[in-house]
């Protein structure tokens, strides 16, 4: 079944990159980046592993930063979308977020003074309890429509974008909310370094002395609206949803498949379900953690489904943000789609013999209609989103 | 377009499958068990509804198990179980997605990976509990021991995780990005949910769960896993159908509710919800709710469905477990279920489900 493509209008983002989508684009563009030992959290780990830190952004004290992030971004995007509160009263909004952290019960106070013996307070719960992110970002907006929160590991800012665009295309809702947020914190970090993955130096996504990722913080989110809708208003697309795959390794719950099976799945999906072949993509936008597995298998798929195809890793300016990740970096392809320059892979350097190819060394102009945003994720999970250029400004 | 229930994989406090669901159903009662938490007052017994994954075995070789914790065994076991009752067990499962809602996911585990931390410092966290911690772990476990390499989707909406995930559930179906989705609810009883337990409704825990009696607090703490094998309705013999689905948010707008179904309630003990229940089901209007037989967890929508499709399939409605309240007590024939399940201050859904 072909799917038709859906409108994005709005794009919002904050990161290490930047508060705001211009400002990370020019961080992107500028090849700046600054990871740095944690600030917001302590750490006895004798190994101080950069990471990529939101700044000069407090969360209200009732809600999760993850949360907190997620309503910051969506707003930029509404903004950018040009849909004020008045005309979302008037529509059915759905809210469609990926994050890691943003719905576990998971608070290290609360563990630990239990654990002592004490009774903690329970507001830490509360708080959890009453900031699922995309019911939060629901509120804040005042959206009527479907909200789900998708915790796909690493593919779930990916997942919610293309969940969402079939819940516009499915006439669920008129327009949507949808990408991904995550913060940083003390128990993330450990488990990322307990996993031995982490690298102690900024990250060098395909580069030959790779050692692992440096964890991220942040919120993308885009405005997808039906055409219906879109009409009325006389809305600009800046992009479109094409196509939209994802698929399971069935291999291991934290190692891709050597082959890339589930991503090679996804990467067809997502071309064949709008009719897209691979030699008009412009640019990949890759998951390029910067761990030896991950490149190793994507730049292998990548090397023989999209030959001579540039492609780069933009965790280099933001570290890996997670559940936030895929929402982050659709924003980054729609934004370097539209402007028809891919920045190059921060952090790369060296080539690696024995990857198939290499990322994007400078910033190229791109002259192509299609870029690719793909996700892995622990659990084996693969997705892939094919975005099509909007209308011109 | 209308979906249709093809299986159901059920596990809980009721025991393991269709049948002794069914049984607990109709008998309207289930033994509660407990759970033990360390409190300021010292270890207290928290009532609980517990489910055995012991049936895995089945299926499953118990060594292979060794590092499955106990909310992927509930996973796999309601798996198995809906493909068992569809007969695909040795089906080709390539045109297969995977959905699951859970609540809180996998908390033993997240708690687990807590101690690891706090016990052992920094440096010793748990590299196995920080992997088996993730959300999305049970539906990895479900897809590698079963082969499923379609598309998965982990939802955690808290108490809209099941209708929430129902809606993605239902579009891949319609975008026939599947033929058949492998759809399962999931939460268990933890320690930590147990303690939250306690602190909202001890120290003296209700001895039934009373659902529609709004002024009472009566939640227990449950677990379980609930499966159900969807697909479109294309004529083959199954459970019932799935003819919407319909979540958001009300914000003080009126709830529109079916007039020609029986109202299945989520209400779960929780009195804070129990008078939204009671505001929002419309006088005279014929009204359930079975949650006594599984107990109070956000993924019990899933339990819901299953036991909407039994009754949809004999064409006879169970009786509340706790009685009928404040409502008109369930008819004798039933054609329509309309599962009904509210949120927060302003979260609703609908499940629209009739027989074949």
């Amino acid at each position: 079944m072909i799917h038709w493509p859906v409108a994005i209008t709005g794009l919002g983002c904050i990161c290490a990159a930047g508060g705001t989508v211009p400002d990370c684009l020019d961080s992107l563009y500028a090849g700046r980046r600054a990871p740095v030992p944690p600030t917001r959290f302590s750490t006895s780990h004798p190994t101080a592993f950069p990471v990529f830190e939101v700044r000069d952004f407090r969360e209200p004290p009732e809600l999760l930063r993850t949360s907190a992030l997620g309503v910051q971004a969506a707003a930029e995007a509404l903004a950018d979308a040009d849909l004020s509160p008045e005309e979302l009263r008037g529509l059915r909004v759905g809210v469609c977020v990926g994050t890691t952290v943003g719905s576990a019960l998971n608070d290290e106070g609360f563990c630990r003074a239990h654990r002592a013996g004490e009774e903690p307070d329970l507001f830490p719960m509360e708080r959890i309890l009453n900031s699922n992110p995309a019911a939060a970002i629901a509120r804040a907006f005042g959206c009527t429509g479907p909200c789900q929160t998708v915790v796909n590991a690493c593919a779930s800012g990916t997942d919610a974008v293309g969940l969402a665009a079939s819940w516009i295309r499915g006439g669920i809702c008129d327009v949507a909310i949808a990408g991904g947020a995550d913060e940083l914190g003390r128990i993330t970090y450990h488990g990322f370094i307990s996993l031995m993955i982490t690298d102690d130096s900024p990250c060098k996504p395909f580069d030959r002395d790779r050692k692992g990722l440096n964890l991220g913080e942040g919120a993308g989110m885009l405005v997808l609206e039906s055409e219906q809708v879109r009409a009325r208003r006389g809305a600009r697309a800046r992009s479109f949803v094409m196509g939209y795959g994802s698929a399971c390794d069935a291999h291991h719950l934290t190692a891709p498949h050597p082959d890339g099976a589930g991503l090679r799945q996804a990467v067809a999906e997502a071309l064949a379900c709008c009719a897209v072949a691979a030699e008009r993509v412009a640019f990949v936008n890759a998951h390029g953690t910067g761990t030896p597995d991950n490149d190793r298998v994507e730049s292998r798929v990548l090397a023989e489904l999209f030959p001579g195809v540039p492609y780069h890793s933009t965790k280099g300016h933001t570290g890996h943000t997670l559940g936030a990740a895929g929402g982050i970096e659709a924003v980054f392809t729609v934004a370097c789609l539209e402007r028809g320059v891919v920045p190059a892979s921060a952090g790369f350097e060296n080539v690696d013999p024995e990857l198939a190819g290499e990322p994007l060394r400078g910033n190229r102009e791109v002259a192509g209609d299609f870029a690719l945003s793909q996700s892995l994720a622990f659990g084996g999970s693969n997705s892939v989103l094919l975005f099509g250029k909007g209308d011109a400004e | 377009m209308r979906l249709s229930v093809r299986g159901i994989g059920i596990v809980g406090a009721f025991g393991t499958g269709v049948e002794s669901f069914e049984k607990a159903l109709v008998e309207g009662q289930v033994t509660v068990g407990s759970i033990e938490v360390a409190t300021g007052e010292g270890v207290q017994a928290v009532p609980a509804y517990r489910a055995d994954t012991a049936g895995l075995e089945e299926f499953v070789p118990k060594r292979s198990l060794r590092r499955v914790d106990h909310y992927s065994k509930l996973a796999l076991l309601g798996s198995f179980l809906a493909l068992k009752d569809a007969g695909m067990l040795d089906s080709g499962l390539s045109r297969v997605g995977l959905v699951i809602a859970s609540g809180y996911g996998a908390t033993a585990t997240t708690y687990a990976f807590l101690d690891s931390l706090i016990s052992g410092g920094d440096t010793c966290a748990s590299p196995t509990h920080f992997a088996n911690s993730v959300h999305n772990a049970a539906a990895a476990n479900v897809a590698i021991t079963l082969g499923i390499r379609g598309p998965s989707l982990t939802v955690s909406q808290f108490d809209m995780s099941v209708p929430s995930a129902l809606v993605s559930a239902r579009q891949w179906l319609a975008e026939g990005r599947v033929d058949t989705v492998l759809f399962g609810a999931i939460d268990e009883v933890s320690e930590l949910v147990a303690y939250l337990q306690h602190r909202r409704r001890g120290p003296r825990h209700a001895p039934a769960m009373a659902p529609l009696d709004a002024g009472a607090e009566s939640s227990i703490i449950g677990e379980g896993a609930s499966f159900l094998l969807l697909t479109r309705d294309e004529g083959a013999p199954a459970y019932c159908g799935i003819d919407s689905v319909e979540t958001g948010n009300l914000f003080g707008t009126q709830l529109s509710l079916p007039s020609d179904a029986l109202l299945l309630l989520g209400a779960d003990g929780r009195s804070e919800l129990g008078r939204r229940y009671q505001d929002a089901v419309p006088e005279g209007a014929q009204a359930a709710c079975y949650t006594p037989i599984y107990g109070s967890m956000p993924a019990a929508a899933g339990f819901d469905l299953a036991a909407a499709a039994l009754a949809l399939k004999a064409g006879r409605a169970f009786a509340s477990p706790a009685g009928p309240g404040p409502f008109v007590p369930a008819p004798a024939a039933v054609s329509r279920i309309c599962s009904l399940r509210l949120a927060g201050p302003s979260e609703y859904a609908t499940i629209v489900m009739s027989k074949l």
